[in-house]
């Protein structure tokens, strides 16, 4: 090859890097960092906490697996219009969320949702969880088991759910629905110490199935 | 010689019980805020976050002596363990035997009793 062409290759292979759509997980990575994000967000797994004092002490959540929790459309619409998915404030049963996540420009968000997307999890197996309305998925959620209690979910009853867990509403557009499955399972691969009960012996891995397709049915409007 | 080594047996041995207090020293109050308030509310009352206008039971007020005192020891840790349904209640309260410890269980059971300034049923 001649170097005049070689040079015109790889001119154009970098500018192919810096066109939209590209992932770009190490300027995303940069920006995430230069943005002060690991100031309430850790990034490398696996899990720290060990005590209830290490998940108090937290100012938000982990981000070491948000490649294998997130969808990567909601993540990169989400970083540019961070609304509260918690109702409540971080590790707190009093004080209200007050939605102050900072907000990326798009252009950023792509960015930081390709270096997110980056952070996985080997526990999560793609393709376990298919979203699934069934009827016992529902009845585990809302009566067997108590997730309503803590959760918001999407419910043309009264009741739509309690507000010290994080929101539910809109958790099929959000969370990948293996990931759910995953943290049923293994909870303490995620969160070693949270509010959340511990159902792994208490529901049967089918059981855990449904709900994570039963949850992964959520849509954001009803 | 043997001084020296008494000195650093000693030392060794007051590394390891600084070491193994905070271990068993659990903090039971933090243990009931962390994990019961989110229904049952800081004080006890049955007034966490969780229960609005439309929440579909009334978590236990533990300050309440007279209902608390309907129930045992072992009534009241059979329900931290299995949950509402293991006394009868409603599946809202949920099992929490495979999260806490044993000894957090038990630790629970007597904070309660602090809350309630009952002894509850005996026997």
């Amino acid at each position: 090859m001649r170097p005049i062409l070689a040079i015109v290759i790889s001119a154009a292979a970098a500018l192919g890097l810096t066109e939209p759509g590209h992932a770009d997980p190490a300027a995303g990575k940069a920006i995430f960092e230069a943005k002060g994000c690991n100031a309430c967000h850790y990034t490398q797994g696996p899990a720290r906490e060990k005590t209830i004092a290490d998940q108090l002490a937290k100012k938000g959540p982990e981000l070491w697996y948000a490649g294998s929790k997130f969808q990567k459309a909601w993540l990169a619409k989400w970083l540019t219009e961070p609304k509260p998915i918690r109702p409540l404030a971080f590790n707190s049963l009093t004080e209200e969320n007050k939605g102050d996540h900072p907000k990326l420009s798009a252009e950023e968000a792509a960015k930081v949702t390709d270096f997110l997307m980056t952070l996985t999890s080997d526990v999560v197996k793609p393709g376990s969880v298919k979203p699934k309305k069934s009827a016992k998925g529902r009845l585990i959620f809302v009566k067997k088991m108590p997730c309503s209690g803590c959760h918001a979910f999407p419910s043309r009853k009264k009741f739509k759910g309690g507000r010290s867990g994080p929101s539910l509403v809109g958790a099929g557009e959000r969370l990948n629905p293996d990931w759910i499955l995953a943290y049923l399972q293994n909870p303490k691969v995620f969160k070693p110490v949270k509010m959340m009960p511990v159902f792994v012996g208490i529901l049967s891995p089918k059981d855990m199935k449904q709900v994570a397709g039963y949850v992964a049915t959520f849509k954001a409007k009803k | 010689m043997h001084l020296n080594r008494a000195i650093a047996a000693l030392a060794g041995l007051l590394a390891a019980l600084a070491l193994a207090v905070p271990a068993h020293a659990i903090d039971i109050e933090q243990v009931y805020k962390f994990y019961c308030a989110q229904c049952h509310g800081l004080t006890g009352k049955g007034d966490g976050p969780n229960v609005g206008a439309d929440f579909p039971v009334s978590p236990r007020n533990f300050t309440n002596a007279a209902e608390m005192n309907k129930l045992s020891d072992a009534d009241i840790k059979n329900v931290i363990l299995d949950g509402g349904p293991a006394a009868s209640k409603s599946p809202m309260m949920p099992p929490w035997g495979k999260t806490l410890t044993a000894e957090e269980v038990d630790g629970l059971v007597k904070h309660l009793r602090k809350l309630c300034k009952c002894k509850g049923k005996q026997g």
